[in-house]
């Protein structure tokens, strides 16, 4: 029922939940530059990056409709928990989220690291002291991001507004999945077109084996596309550079057409 | 004409002259003819020209003028007005650097010897703005090292400040005396030793939440030999050892030393001694208030006669790896104590009780929230005087355990009604605890309110925390600065456009349903300076509704909201005097443009000069 092809067709089915039925035409007819693949230059998009078919359509979907109505349609959706039908709905928190709490990276790792009770010193020379090092001061030295945390940015197919994930908070894919669950099942829920309620809420599983109807991707360093769970945990994390939720029914489409065609692959 | 009829009538003129309202236009011919026709009544027998006079009697009387707002207001009369308050304007405030270049400064002032510069927005301390944004020191340090030699003070916030600027200021400045860096950062400890061997009149070295790389120089041994000027020395947030013999030996040197903070590098012991080398000290920094190293069998030092014998402190701060059984070591200055911050110390309620106990005088304390409500109880018991109030997180997550609630905040406004400023970090709240708190605190300027989990309704009626600060709002009518949180609709906005008529700062994250909060604000709060919202639904409309205003703001903050380039275009187009920023919060991204529709970022501000320069790939300026 899903429709999905194999060679990257959009269903009529996403085109529905995307694009009111009017305004369908104008895609259908532009087909040719639709498919045509063009140069990925679109940084800040809506639509899942890999999956341009829904990029370009989502952006020329934005720029012809009166911006205020498109965008906050969307954002009606995503943004509104307290308007949505059932008063009960109780937004599950998602997973860690840049800068907030609003704590300066300073006041962070109170909780850990060396402001603990006991004595905390190694040895003397000179009256110069050594104390234990902040767990923040390694973090800063490696990471250019000096707050601490190791964010990505993650896209799902269907849902316009990308998260990040700081994976530094997570030490193991389930825990990853388990937050990517969090991070979009409201999400993706608030794309449907009819009212939510929690039991439209599905949950999002079977990320890493292929059983699901999603799979979780990701981008590395090189700029190849693969899938998560293949490698241990750490050289995961010390290789990733994005993540994408993508349709299991895609992955092959998605690996292969990113990794032949990323124009920015450079070898 | 007598002497002092002559002067009496003078006097009588400038009063006439100080009265003047509506300011002339700014030809100079109409203030011209305006002063002609009062020139008639200077009758004295032998007249000096009349402009020299008024410009004479002007300097005189605007050398007691030193808030800025009133200087302002004077350079607004006429062009002689304006040149006159130009020449004796000494001391500058910069709100944001990019709002001017330096050059404008330089021509416009002849004489500063003070200048306070502030950068980035503030969101930027939390992660939001990719690094390398802007705000660099330089360009400024140096046009005002030709133009101001005797530039004696800078005080900098959110700037990137290289060792090679602190140096340039070293060199260029030889009567510098005071250094503040506020959440600065791009400079390490051979900048800062620059600047200590340097400056030899050097009274303030006060470096505050800033990030110091560590150069592994020792910098306290670069002051100068001799008898130090030294009044202030704050290095809490310098994360690398130091050379503990040097400092002692610069406090021991350096009568006039009040306010000392050290940073955690400096132990319970080092401390003692130098306490005993600087009892005169008003403002102490304590480090991090743990002994050195195991008790070797010796004496151990009397902390609490340290403590005894530095009758002044008024101000403690520090404790960054304290040590529960020496904290009551600090009761000897507690009764006289008007500042105490406990914010890096994990302190539980049972042991902040015989402290605060003692703290009739505090009127500023910051603590975790470790404290929990019932150390809140205790404050508000005894800090009858206390006027700002700052809990922080222990455990900054959204779904940690939140020690404090709604009570400890409706003890503390029973307790303090003298509240003046709050800060406070929650898991959950109620209506009826902020309500409480508008009502019994008539004073608040500043209530900042942050429920860690996002959209928490109040947690007893499940209901938005709209009333709350509805309330606060309504009833706290001199509040200038406010930041919500918590599960918001359109309704709290519409409070805080209709009632926040003195609301200069306002900070929302996660809050609206639609572009109509953004409208409400942006249609009321006719004060409205500054303007920081994050992952709220307002898009093009609600931007637009700002149209009318953002010239006469010092900024405006969107971050993940639901806004389109070709909204944030068209404020760019409608208004050249304003500057419209966009950009992502990854700036290390491949891609050099902006050419998705969806804007993750708009920072816009009022500019007299233009777009800037120095913009990075990252940043689109519309």
């Amino acid at each position: 029922m899903e429709g999905y092809s194999r060679n990257g067709e959009i269903s009529p089915k996403l085109l529905d939940l995307m694009i009111p039925q009017e305004r369908r035409n104008w895609f259908h007819d532009e087909k040719n530059s639709v498919f045509k693949k063009e140069e990925k230059k679109l940084e800040l998009k809506l639509g899942p990056p890999g999956e341009e078919d829904d990029d370009e359509s989502m952006i020329r979907h934005m720029k012809k409709e009166p911006k205020d109505k498109s965008i906050l349609s969307l954002a009606g959706k995503y943004f509104s928990p307290s308007s949505t039908k059932t008063t009960s709905h109780k937004r599950t928190a998602p997973g860690p989220v840049v800068g907030w709490p609003p704590v300066r990276s300073f006041r962070k790792n109170l909780a850990s690291g060396s402001s603990s009770k006991l004595g905390n010193d190694s040895t003397t020379s000179n009256g110069v002291t050594l104390k234990n090092q902040k767990c923040d001061d390694a973090a800063k030295t490696t990471e250019p991001k000096r707050q601490g945390g190791m964010f990505v940015k993650i896209n799902m197919y269907g849902v316009p507004i990308g998260r990040k994930v700081d994976l530094s908070a997570h030490n193991s894919y389930e825990q990853l999945s388990f937050t990517v669950d969090k991070l979009f099942r409201g999400l993706l829920a608030a794309q449907r077109d009819f009212p939510s309620s929690i039991e439209d809420e599905k949950p999002i599983t079977g990320l890493l084996d292929g059983n699901g109807e999603y799979t979780l991707t990701y981008e590395d360093n090189e700029g190849d596309k693969m899938l998560v769970g293949d490698v241990p945990w750490q050289m995961f994390v010390s290789s990733v550079k994005r993540l994408r939720v993508i349709k299991t029914s895609e992955i092959s489409s998605a690996l292969t057409y990113g990794n032949g065609k990323q124009e920015k692959m450079r070898r | 004409m007598t002497e002092e009829d002559s002067s009496a009538k003078m006097s009588e003129d400038v009063e006439q002259y100080l009265k003047l309202n509506p300011p002339c236009s700014s030809s100079s011919s109409s203030s011209a003819v305006a002063f002609a026709n009062k020139s008639g009544t200077f009758k004295s027998s032998s007249p000096p020209c009349p402009e020299h006079v008024l410009e004479n009697v002007l300097e005189n009387v605007l050398q007691f003028l030193t808030s800025r707002c009133d200087r302002n207001a004077v350079s607004l009369v006429c062009k002689s007005w304006y040149r006159v308050e130009a020449q004796t304007r000494f001391e500058v405030f910069i709100g944001n650097c990019y709002s001017l270049s330096p050059a404008r400064l330089t021509h416009r002032f002849k004489g500063l010897r003070s200048i306070v510069l502030k950068g980035k927005p503030r969101f930027a301390d939390f992660n939001l703005m990719p690094p390398n944004w802007g705000a660099q020191f330089a360009p400024w340090v140096a046009a005002t090292a030709k133009a101001y030699p005797w530039l004696e003070k800078v005080h900098l916030k959110r700037m990137f400040v290289t060792d090679d600027d602190l140096a340039l200021l070293a060199e260029s400045f030889p009567g510098f005396k005071e250094l503040t860096l506020v959440c600065c950062e791009g400079f390490g400890t051979s900048g800062i030793a620059v600047i200590a061997n340097k400056c030899r009149q050097l009274k303030v070295l006060d470096l505050v939440e800033s990030e110091v790389t560590d150069d592994e120089v020792d910098w306290i041994s670069c002051f100068p030999e001799g008898k130090s000027h030294l009044e202030s020395l704050s290095f809490d947030c310098v994360e690398s050892p130091i050379n503990f013999n040097a400092l002692e030996g610069l406090v021991v040197r350096s009568p006039f030393l009040k306010k000392l903070r050290t940073n955690r590098f400096v132990s319970l012991e080092e401390l003692h001694r130098l306490m005993v080398r600087a009892p005169q000290l008003t403002s102490l920094g304590t480090g991090s208030f743990s002994p050195d190293n195991a008790p070797q069998g010796e004496q151990l030092p009397d902390y609490a006669a340290a403590f005894l014998a530095c009758k002044s402190i008024v101000c403690l701060s520090g404790f960054r790896e304290f040590r529960p059984e020496y904290l009551l070591a600090i009761s000897p200055v507690c009764a006289n104590l008007t500042s105490l911050n406990f914010s890096y110390a994990n302190i539980s309620p049972h042991m902040l009780m015989p402290i605060i106990r003692n703290c009739h005088n505090i009127r500023v304390f910051w603590a975790l929230d470790s404290i929990r409500d019932e150390g809140l109880q205790a404050v508000a018991a005894t800090c009858k005087e206390l006027r700002e109030l700052r809990i922080f997180p222990f455990d900054p997550r959204e779904d940690s355990e939140g020690p404090v609630s709604g009570v400890g905040l409706q003890a503390i406004s029973e307790g303090c009604r003298k509240l003046e400023s709050i800060l406070y970090f929650c898991q959950r709240m109620t209506n009826e605890a902020v309500t409480a708190m508008s009502e019994n605190c008539p004073q608040l300027t500043v209530f900042r309110l942050c429920i860690m989990g996002r959209h928490r309704p109040d947690h007893v009626t499940g209901k938005p925390m709209d009333d709350g600060f509805g309330a606060i709002v309504k009833n706290c009518k001199k509040l200038t600065r406010l930041a919500v949180s918590g599960l918001l609709t359109d309704e709290a906005f519409s409070y805080i456009g209709e009632y926040g008529k003195l609301i200069r700062t306002l900070s929302v994250a996660f809050a609206g349903n639609s572009d109509k909060a953004l409208r409400y604000v942006l249609e009321g709060c006719p004060k409205l300076q500054k303007l920081e919202i994050r992952d709220s639904p307002f898009g093009d409309a609600g931007l637009r509704s700002g149209m009318h205003r953002y010239c006469n703001m010092r900024f405006v903050w969107l971050s993940s909201c639901v806004l389109s380039l070709g909204g944030c275009r068209d404020v760019a187009q409608a208004l050249p005097n304003v500057v419209v920023e966009v950009f992502g919060s990854d700036g290390d991204d491949d891609d050099d443009t902006v050419t998705g529709d969806y804007v993750e970022t708009l920072y816009l501000y009022r500019s007299l000069d233009g777009p800037r320069k120095d913009a990075p790939k990252f940043v689109t300026i519309l």
